[in-house]
Parts: structure tokens; C-alpha cells; sequence
């Protein structure tokens, strides 16, 4: 009895968190959802299907995010796995701590100074002016796809490296040696026992990143230009600058169950190699 | 310790330079850099509290100790703040934004907390209409002498009889080309602004991430109004900017850094940043389209329920002393209406061009609309323009 | 006639660092021999296994494997297995297909029916039919340990390497399991070179042990013939229990020494076989082990085959089943082990402390040893 009333007590901080950060606003917003934009912006009550039925006007914001969030998933990762297997399994123990620390450094300034220093490195005195250099001209690098690829690849990066070096780290490393001494060479060793041993920090670090970039709209903002435009973009410009709350309200509760949909789906497949393994399991 | 601003007025020529560069040193532009963020305003506090500096005679009554102002970046001359703590005990907390829209959005949503703020002559009309600020007690401002005013940037402040806002300063938009580029063509026009992005400048063009501007602009490509809402006019707009969006460089009112660096070479342009971009790079020619465009005028006006207005009153006053606005002028690089302030101010400045363009110009430039700013149709024309 | 050699050490040397782990070593393990590296932690025992298996590369020497040359051979390249302490099992693979990694890592790659086969028969071996199915955190420890068995052994290795292999083990399991390894090692006629630092596991198990210390091989030689004939304290200490008396030669020949304690008594000892003869003067031990020391009553007086006696007092009694271990004062020696068989027990009738008795054994049995 008592025990189960000092449960209640231990949960009521987050319980209270989670009913007024989370699913009060999200309440607001499916109830905005269907209402209609104030004259002078804001909302007012109404029941109708309107802003969902102007959805497409957002296509390409929708486009672009689900096209650029998994490809810089995919990106980060591809960056971010050889770093973290060298810091857990190569790198030399009394160097880790310091070559960890540079891995965190950078997230001690704000991304969007940052990013502010990307719009430098990648403009025309940046990297372009030194390819000049070798004889490459008229390189545009800022203010495209690329460059909020290479923002987000940037931005995210320790966010993917950690959990995939956590579970390398934590990869015993006998298990390698057992492996090259059962007869098998180094490549066939990582494919066989370093890789599958690492997909839980993979799975958690890939959707870390995905549900991170889903909602970004910063680095699009600043490296993009302005013109490659994201969810994140769309919402900032419906509720800060037409202020129109009923259609942004639909926006976000579409990229809510988006989420909903795509993380669900993720776990689905993560359980899936989780019921024949004990050393998976995410959340 | 700054010194008594009549030491130095009126001013040289050479502290005209002093003061501009001071301006200069805050790279971000007038609007929109904080909006781009979405981080909605940022807070610095102005004028820490010094031991000693209490409230002097001449402001006997109990302001307070603190009053929060919301304004532009780099808007203000920071000595006169430190001056008004000065003189009256009182902190200035300032507030930066972006855009009117994120200052009516702050101001809808309730508890801004806001004392003094610096709205737009087209916002002014929609705050009364929303019933968002007060009429202003003039008698509290006795520095707001309304004959000195030119009557073209006060007059929005005034709604159905009442003075709602009194002016601030004004500006123009226009554009800046790097005429370095231009193979000595002169720009004159804004069908030559969106003509040459299409061709010789090729993505090296930026508009404003602000529907007003941008979409006034292209309107005045085929002389309509820069504040039509009409739809057969707009489609016109949205035409004319999807096609030139892929030539653009950016979508973006941040838009000196770029251009300093040379990645840029035209972009829609406030007086203030084109004189700044002139005075560094001469090659740099702020030009007002010759079918018209935009002037605007900024004001200061009071949102209902002020929890310092005392404060706040004291504060506008202050900063309309002649003396402390020509300070003002001096920091922020855009003219005044008012002529006693301009008395003050050096004759060069008042000779500038960019500030203050020929009356031919000026004559064509409209002021925007109310309805232009709240319309829904442009603000969804603009964002169909940005995800295109 | 001898067998021929499956492994050979010759002059090996391997540094890390400034740290010497293994210096010059030689030696040479025939095939189908029960072989043990025998030392304290950081004897250099490991690294020689290592050296074995390949992870480790000597800095210095040769190392052969059925009479070739392994330096620079990867692990993944020789034709021995190991049985890793803690058995390095793979978590994301069942039982089964743990066993059949190394059949699955040949070119080409056998079929998946004769892999199977295969896997049952390991099982069949280490009695774990059924098995194959079963996820590796279901096992039980000896369970593991079969499961490392047989994935080691399913590759037929020329030489099987075992790394305290049964240091994770409970007592009554770590029994078994000797019986049951030996037992293996005599079905599947391979050598088995085992890693470890219990005296009792390489004892029981191993056709020769070898002792390390400090990276260099002390001796080499059967369970008997170490725990008989140790060449010096180091040996002697390690296997096996021994009374250690310390004091100077004070004369010496080829078959034994007198050494004078710091009491001034002086007692003979033999030389163990293969021993270097001690100097008159230099420092030694007198070993004694507690068993061939007998305590008696001072009324029933000393038996009759012992040429050194010293009374003593009780101290401590250890039941041990089959015998009692007695903690004893002496006169002249300080505090001495004794172990009394059940019978002698059964006669005396056993002794508690604090009794007046009377100990002592036999100058032949006892060992003259050089203090290392």
C-alpha cells in the first residue's frame, strides 16, 4: 500500500511535465488544427477541414525535410561510425579522454554561431576561394542543399558518434579475438561480430538524429538561404510571421503523426532484431 | 562614463564617421536576423544598476527602477541609455526583434511585459483595432512638440483622433548593387532589379524574407501598388518571384554579411544598411526604384497594461530630447522628421543621398498598408514563394 | 622414443614498452601432451599463450607450430583454438551457430547440413545435445564452458589453447570439469595447453607443467617431479604447501646440505633432483612439507624413523576430513604446519590446542633449497 503511494509520488513531477509541456499543447493544437486564422492573425474556434485540405501548399517543405532528415541521418552515421570505432576500439586509451573531449568541444558554442561559421567556410571566401586556387571556378557551395548537409552532418554529428561509441566501448573485446582466432580476418570479423554487436547504439543514434532533424529549421535557415525550406521553416514563418495559428497547428499535428508513424515503424523493426538478441533493446 | 552629449554637438564630420562605425560593428542587419532564428527576441539589459547614480532631482516622481523596452537590432545609441539610468534611476531592459509580425504575435499572445515598443507605421492601425495599446498621454512627453514633425511620418501614429505612437524615425526601401559587377550599367529601376537577376546576376541576387518588401517589390515590376491585395495582381507577383527563385542567392533580411563577403552582389536594402554598405565599400549604390516602393516611418508607443508606464513615458521623452535623438541618429544611421533634432545634426548627414533621396523619388514611394501587412493571401504567397 | 613437437619456444622474448613479459624463453610441448603455464598473474604465463594463438607477436625468438615458423602468422591463419577465460561467447548468436562460427569462416564454406551435423556432434561431445537453439544468456556457466569446448574443438585444431578455463567456475563445477577435460583430451588426442594460476587445476590435469616467474621459466616438469624435486623456495612454495626454515649452508656435497637457523640448530637436507649443489655459506631454506612431519604425544615419544625432533604447543586445529592440519609453536623453528592422516588421528587421538607435543620427521624427506 505505502509503497505503491510513494510510486505515485516519485512519478507526479513527471506526470504534471508531461500533461502541461506535452499533451496540453498537443491538445491545442489539434483543436487549432481545426479552426481558422483571425483577421489580424491568431485563431478562432471554428470545425473544418480547411487547413488540412491546404496542406499540399507545404509539399515541398514536407519534401524537403523527409527527403534531407533521413539522407543526413544516413550521412552522419556513415561520418560518425569509423570516428566512434576508432575512439572505442583503436584509439590509444591514455588519448580517448582528450579526443573525446573534442568530439563534445564544440557543442560548448551555440549551433548558431556555429553554423554562422559554416556560412564563412562554405561562401566565396571559404572553400570555393581555395579551390580557385587548383583551378576549379565557380563553385557555389552556400545557400544549397549541400551546404544544409553539411550543416546538419556538422550539427549532429556528436549526437550520433556517442551512442554508437558507447556501445563499441562497451563490446568486449575478447569477442574480436575469439572471432580472428576461429579463423576469421579482420573485415569478415567487424561484418560478422564488431557490426551487429554495435546496432544498438546505431538504432539509438539514427533516431536521436531523424527525430531532431525532423523538427530542425535553423541550418536550413542560415545555410540554405532561405530556400531550401523545411517543416521547421514553415512553422516559424505560420506562426511568427502570417500568425496564422489554425493552418500552422495543422502543419505540426501532420509532422507529429509523421513522427508517430516513422518512429513506430523504426521500433517495430528494432524490436524485430531485438526478440532474437537480449543485447538490443532500445527504450 | 559617457560625457554630456552638449560637449559634442554640434557634431564634426569626422565624429559623424567615429559614430557610424560603432553602428557598423553590429553585423547583423536592422530586421530579421533574430527572426530567422525563430528565437523571437533576445534580452540584453542595458545600463547596470550603479551604486550611487539614484534617481537626480529632475525626475522626482517614483519611476521605478526598470523599464523594458521593445525595439530593432542596433537601433539605439546605447550611451543615451546609460544617460537615462543616469538621470532617473531607471534600467532599460531592451528586447530585440525581428519583425512586426513577431511583435504583434508577442503582444496577441498576452504577458509581454513590454513598457515602450517600436512598431511600424502599418502595424499601428491593427494594435488599436485589436485594442493592444493605449492612447498616449502627450502631456507626460512634453518633448513630442508635434509642428516640429513632418506630418507624412507622424501622422500614423494618430488613429480616429487619438495619438497612439509618436515617430521615431523613418527610412526607405530600395535596393544595393555592387556596381562593380555591373559592367557600368546604372540601375535605376525595379524591373531592372528582378530584369538582371535573371541574366547577369544569376544567383548573386537577395530578397528580403519579409512579405512585405518582397512581395511590394515584384508588384512594383509591373507598377502596381506596392501594397495591392488584389489577386489578379498578386498572381502576377508570385509569378515573376517563382521564376526568378532559382536565379536567387538567398531568401534572407540578413543580408550585409554576404554581400560584404562578395557571395552577394544586389540585394533589397533599408537606408540604413545601404549607408553603412556605401560608406565601407563605395562601390556599393543604394538605389529607390523609380516606380515607387516603399518609405516607412518607425514609432514609439505604449502596449495597454504597461506594468512601468511612468517609466515608459519618461523613457520616450528622453529619448525625444533633440539632443539625445541627434545621438540617436548618429548610432542607428536613419533620418528623422523631427526639424529640431535635425538642427543638431551635421550638414553631410543631411545632404546624404541615401538618407534623405531626391523629392522625385520620395514622391512615388508609398507607405505600406495596414492590410498589406495582415493580409492573408500574401503571407501565404510568400511562403508557397520560400518552399517552392 | 620421442613424440614429435607440436609447439617450440626458442630463446622468445616479448616486450611491451619497457616491460619484459616474456625473456628468453625456450622450451618445447610434445604432441598430445596435457601442457601448463603455471605462474602467478603477470609470470608472463598469458602472453606466452598469446604468443601461441597469435595475438601477440614475439619481439625476439621463434615460435614454431608443428615445426613451422608462426612469427607474423595471424591468429586467424593457425591451426590452433582457444578457449578464452570468461569463454568470449558471441551474445548475438545461439548456441548452435555459436559452435559452428569457425566452420562458417572456412573457403569454401561447408554446407549448411554438414555444418549442422557437425554441431550436433560437438554437442553430442560436450554433452549438450538439444542445445543448438539456445540463446548463450540461458546457459549456466559449466554450460558455457562446454559451449567454448566446442567451438573450439569443431575446427579440429592441432593445439588447443585454454585460458583459466575454469577460473569463473564454482568449486564442485571447476572439479567436474577437470575430470571431464581430461577425459577430452584423452578422446580427442590433441594438445591441450592450458593457462593458469590454481597449483591444484595444473596438478591435477597436466602431463607437465611449466612454472613462471617473472617472464622466465622456473621449471618444467611432471605434477611429481615438481611437487618431489622443486629447484628452489619459489617452486616448492607454489606447489604444494611446504614449512619453510631459513638459515646458512654450513656444509654441503652433492647429495645434500646442513643449513643453521637463526636459532643455531642445525638440520640436514637432500638436493632435489636437477638442482644446482648449494655453496657452504650462502643462504638456503629447509623445506618441509606438513605432511611428512609427524606429531606425537611427549608420553608416546617420536617414531622411530625420524632423525629430527623439537617439542611443541598446539596453536590451531583444521578438520579436513581426511586429515588435520595442526598450526604448531616449535622450539627452534617458530610456528610449523602439520598435516596428520585420518589414521595416525585415530591413534593419537588427536591433539587441541594448547597441548604440550612432540613433532619431528625424517632429515631424507626433507629438502636443503635455494632461497629464490
Amino acid at each position: 500500500m505505502q509503497a505503491k503511494w510513494i510510486n505515485r509520488l516519485l512519478l507526479m513531477p513527471a506526470t504534471v511535465w508531461l500533461l502541461v509541456m506535452l499533451v496540453l499543447p498537443l491538445i491545442f493544437v489539434i483543436v487549432f488544427s481545426f479552426g481558422e486564422r483571425a483577421p489580424a492573425g491568431g485563431y478562432i474556434p471554428a470545425f473544418s477541414f480547411e487547413q488540412y485540405a491546404n496542406l499540399p501548399a507545404r509539399f515541398t517543405a514536407f519534401k524537403n525535410t523527409l527527403t534531407l532528415a533521413p539522407l543526413g541521418t544516413l550521412a552522419a552515421l556513415l561520418i560518425a561510425y569509423p570516428l566512434a570505432y576508432y575512439l572505442a576500439v583503436k584509439a590509444n586509451p591514455k588519448w580517448k579522454t582528450l579526443l573525446l573531449v573534442m568530439v563534445i568541444v564544440p557543442f560548448w558554442t551555440s549551433i548558431l554561431i556555429r553554423t554562422y561559421a559554416w556560412i564563412y567556410i562554405l561562401g566565396g571566401r571559404g572553400i570555393p576561394h581555395l579551390l580557385e586556387f587548383i583551378g576549379i571556378d565557380g563553385v557555389r557551395l552556400i545557400n544549397t542543399p549541400f551546404a544544409v548537409l553539411v550543416g546538419i552532418i556538422y550539427g549532429y554529428l556528436p549526437l550520433m558518434v556517442f551512442p554508437i561509441y558507447v556501445s563499441l566501448e562497451k563490446l568486449d573485446k575478447r569477442l574480436l579475438e575469439a572471432s580472428a582466432d576461429l579463423g576469421s580476418p579482420p573485415l569478415r570479423t567487424f561484418r560478422q561480430v564488431t557490426l551487429p554487436l554495435s546496432i544498438p547504439g546505431v538504432a539509438t543514434g539514427c533516431m536521436l538524429v531523424f527525430i531532431l532533424l525532423m523538427g530542425e529549421f535553423l541550418i536550413p535557415a542560415l545555410l540554405g538561404g532561405g530556400k531550401v525550406f523545411f517543416i521547421g521553416n514553415a512553422l516559424v514563418d505560420l506562426f511568427l510571421q502570417s500568425r496564422n495559428w489554425a493552418y500552422g497547428s495543422a502543419v505540426a499535428a501532420t509532422l507529429v503523426i509523421i513522427m508517430l508513424v516513422t518512429v513506430t515503424l523504426y521500433m517495430k523493426l528494432v524490436a524485430r532484431v531485438g526478440e532474437q538478441r537480449e543485447d538490443v533493446s532500445i527504450l | 562614463m559617457s560625457k554630456d552629449y552638449k560637449d559634442n554637438m554640434p557634431i564634426s564630420r569626422q565624429k559623424f564617421i567615429e559614430e557610424l562605425r560603432r553602428y557598423e560593428k553590429g553585423s547583423v542587419s536592422r530586421r530579421h536576423f533574430l527572426g530567422v532564428t525563430g528565437l523571437g527576441f533576445a534580452t540584453a539589459v542595458m545600463a547596470g544598476a550603479v551604486p550611487g547614480l539614484r534617481p537626480s532631482k529632475a525626475y522626482a516622481g517614483n519611476l521605478g527602477d526598470k523599464v523594458v523596452l521593445a525595439t530593432w537590432p542596433n537601433y539605439h545609441d546605447e550611451a543615451n541609455f546609460e544617460a537615462f539610468t543616469k538621470a532617473t534611476g531607471v534600467n532599460v531592459q531592451v528586447n530585440v526583434f525581428g519583425s512586426n509580425e513577431e511583435m504583434l504575435a508577442k503582444l496577441q499572445a498576452g504577458g509581454s511585459g513590454w513598457d515602450v515598443f517600436v512598431p511600424t507605421n502599418y502595424t499601428i492601425t491593427t494594435y488599436v483595432g485589436e485594442n493592444l495599446i493605449e492612447p498616449l498621454d502627450l502631456k507626460q512627453i512634453p518633448n513630442y512638440e508635434a509642428s516640429a514633425f513632418d506630418p507624412r511620418f507622424a501622422e500614423p501614429g494618430t488613429v480616429n483622433g487619438k495619438v497612439y505612437a509618436v515617430p521615431k524615425d523613418w527610412g526607405t526601401t530600395g535596393y544595393v548593387v555592387n556596381t562593380k559587377h555591373t559592367k557600368g550599367k546604372k540601375l535605376t529601376t525595379w524591373k531592372e532589379f528582378w530584369d538582371i537577376t535573371k541574366t547577369d546576376f544569376s544567383g548573386r541576387t537577395m530578397v528580403h524574407d519579409y512579405q512585405l518588401t518582397t512581395i511590394g517589390n515584384a508588384l512594383k515590376y509591373f507598377g502596381y501598388s506596392f501594397n495591392s491585395v488584389d489577386p489578379k495582381e498578386l498572381a502576377d507577383a508570385e509569378k515573376l518571384l517563382l521564376e526568378v527563385k532559382p536565379h536567387l542567392f538567398a531568401i534572407n533580411s540578413d543580408y550585409q554579411p554576404s554581400l560584404r563577403s562578395g557571395d552577394a552582389w544586389m540585394s533589397m536594402c533599408w537606408t540604413g544598411d545601404g549607408k553603412q554598405l556605401n560608406s565601407d565599400m563605395p562601390e556599393m549604390e543604394y538605389v529607390i526604384g523609380k516606380e515607387g516602393g516603399e518609405i516607412w516611418s518607425d514609432f514609439y508607443a505604449m502596449p495597454k497594461g504597461a506594468p512601468h508606464s511612468a517609466a515608459g513615458y519618461a523613457l520616450i521623452n528622453f529619448l525625444l530630447d533633440p539632443a539625445v535623438n541627434a545621438k540617436e541618429v548618429l548610432a542607428h544611421g536613419y533620418p528623422v522628421g523631427d526639424s529640431r533634432t535635425n538642427a543638431l545634426l551635421p550638414k553631410e548627414l543631411l545632404e546624404d543621398p541615401i538618407l534623405y533621396p531626391a523629392k522625385e523619388l520620395l514622391d512615388t514611394l508609398e507607405f505600406g498598408a495596414a492590410a498589406t501587412l495582415t493580409d492573408p493571401n500574401r503571407a501565404e504567397l510568400l511562403a508557397r514563394f520560400k518552399s517552392a | 622414443m620421442t613424440r614429435p613437437n607440436d609447439i617450440e619456444f626458442t630463446n622468445v622474448t616479448k616486450r611491451f614498452g619497457d616491460v619484459v613479459a616474456v625473456d628468453n624463453v625456450s622450451l618445447s610441448v610434445e604432441r598430445g601432451a596435457f601442457f601448463s603455464f603455471l605462474g602467478p598473474s603477470g609470470c608472463g604465463k598469458t602472453t606466452s599463450l598469446r604468443m601461441i594463438a597469435g595475438f601477440d607477436q614475439p619481439t625476439e625468438g621463434d615460435v614454431k607450430l608443428s615445426g613451422q615458423s608462426v612469427v607474423g602468422v595471424p591468429p586467424y591463419k593457425r591451426p590452433v583454438n582457444m578457449v578464452f577465460q570468461h569463454y568470449a561467447l558471441f551474445p548475438h548468436f545461439n548456441v548452435g551457430d555459436n559452435i559452428g562460427y569457425g566452420l562458417r569462416q572456412r573457403t569454401p564454406q561447408p554446407a549448411k547440413a554438414d555444418i549442422d551435423r557437425q554441431v550436433s556432434e560437438m554437442l553430442e561431445l560436450v554433452r549438450l545435445s538439444g542445445y543448438e537453439n539456445r540463446r548463450i544468456w540461458e546457459l549456466s556457466g559449466g554450460q558455457q564452458q562446454r559451449v567454448a569446448l566446442a567451438r573450439a574443438l569443431i575446427n579440429h585444431p592441432t593445439v588447443l589453447l585454454l585460458d583459466e578455463p575454469l577460473a569463473a567456475l564454482d568449486r564442485k563445477l571447476r572439479r567436474e570439469m577437470q575430470i571431464e577435460l581430461q577425459t577430452l583430451q584423452r578422446e580427442v588426442g590433441i594438445t591441450f595447453i592450458l593457462v593458469t594460476h590454481d597449483q591444484e587445476e595444473a596438478l591435477s590435469m597436466s602431463d607437465t607443467i611449466c612454472i613462471m616467474h617473472d617472464g622466465q621459466i622456473v621449471q618444467t616438469g611432471s605434477p611429481t617431479a615438481l611437487y618431489d624435486d622443486p629447484v628452489n623456495r619459489y617452486v616448492a612454495d607454489f606447489v604444494g604447501k611446504s614449512n619453510f626454515f631459513e638459515g646458512k649452508v654450513v656444509e654441503a656435497d652433492d647429495h645434500g646440505a646442513h643449513i643453521e637457523t637463526a636459532s643455531g640448530r642445525a638440520f640436514a637436507g637432500r638436493n632435489p633432483r636437477n638442482a644446482i649443489s648449494l655453496k657452504n655459506g650462502s643462504s638456503a631454506v629447509l623445506a618441509v612439507r606438513p605432511e611428512i612431519i609427524f606429531i606425537a604425544s611427549p608420553k608416546t615419544g617420536a617414531p622411530s624413523n625420524a632423525d629430527v625432533e623439537a617439542p611443541a604447543v598446539i596453536r590451531n586445529r583444521i578438520f579436513l576430513g581426511e586429515q588435520t592440519e595442526y598450526l604448531v609453536e616449535a622450539e627452534g623453528l617458530g610456528e610449523v604446519l602439520v598435516r596428520a592422516p585420518k589414521h595416525a588421528e585415530t591413534q593419537t587421538g588427536g591433539f587441541n590446542p594448547g597441548d604440550q607435543v612432540l613433532i619431528g620427521w625424517q632429515s631424507a624427506a626433507a629438502l636443503a633449497l635455494e632461497d629464490a
